[in-house]
């Protein structure tokens, strides 16, 4: 059950990872003074309900991780590891307000200044990317 | 411009309400994966997590700001500025955490 949740916690990751710096991207474009209205939309849907569902596995399976990876390995063999993934859990809270934020903001990003929605939009991506990168690492040391 | 102010106001909220109850720790909901029970409070030892509780905290005060920047007139405050506040809340937060990371190595 927790592998099955393991893996369900990477697909939804990458798809939010993926979506998220699409709406980056068209967010950007519609700064540049590119329309963007309709992607912005379709990212606008797919970006906050791929964070949020990669958000409830991960949350699912936070109490194996602590228990039978932190506490019984990483603390004692890789202390910085640990560390680590408090900074990924850090980054994927705060870019799940961005990304909520910047895809609400985005539905009239081509109206109204869109630098703002932008720049939220792509603080959140990065994030995103930073927290995949680090997940992706201390999975590979120890996986639930 | 309103959804815009709304989600400034949020993400803001977000970052101050998420920062504050870990830094000070103060009392919020605490998970205890090997009794498997949760209770309000601090915690007392490493298993222990007060991950749920903060960011239940957060997004309690996100969506508080959230729903006061939606019912609000319009401010005068140029949207540049809102920005800029929101992502440098964001970013204490990140600076912060970094400065965490890099004081355990």
């Amino acid at each position: 059950m927790i592998k099955a949740l393991l893996i369900s916690h990477a697909i939804l990751g990458f798809t939010a990872v993926f979506a998220a710096t699409h709406h980056a991207a068209h967010a950007v474009l519609a700064a540049l003074g590119k329309p963007q209205a309709r992607a912005l939309r379709r990212f606008g849907w797919i970006a906050p309900a791929s964070i949020l569902a990669q958000a409830v596995t991960g949350l699912a399976i936070y109490p194996a991780y602590r228990v039978n990876v932190r506490a019984a390995d990483l603390e004692r063999s890789a202390p910085i590891a640990v560390q680590l993934f408090d900074l990924k859990e850090h980054l994927a809270a705060l870019a799940l307000a961005l990304v909520i934020g910047a895809a609400f903001a985005g539905r009239k990003a081509d109206e109204e200044t869109p630098w703002p929605v932008a720049a939220l939009s792509c603080t959140g991506a990065a994030f995103l990317w930073t927290a995949a990168a680090i997940g992706l690492y201390v999975t590979a040391r120890h996986s639930v | 411009m309103r959804e815009l102010r709304t989600a400034l106001a949020a993400v803001g909220a977000f970052a101050v309400g998420y920062l504050l109850p870990g830094t000070l720790q103060l009392p919020v909901l605490i998970y205890d994966p090997v009794a498997r029970g949760a209770h309000f409070g601090r915690v007392t030892n490493a298993v222990q997590m007060r991950y749920y509780g903060d960011l239940i905290v957060a997004s309690i005060a996100s969506l508080a700001a959230a729903a006061i920047a939606w019912k609000l007139p319009p401010r005068r405050t140029p949207l540049t500025i809102a920005a800029a506040t929101a992502l440098s809340l964001v970013a204490l937060d990140v600076l912060f955490y970094l400065s965490r990371l890099l004081a355990a190595m």
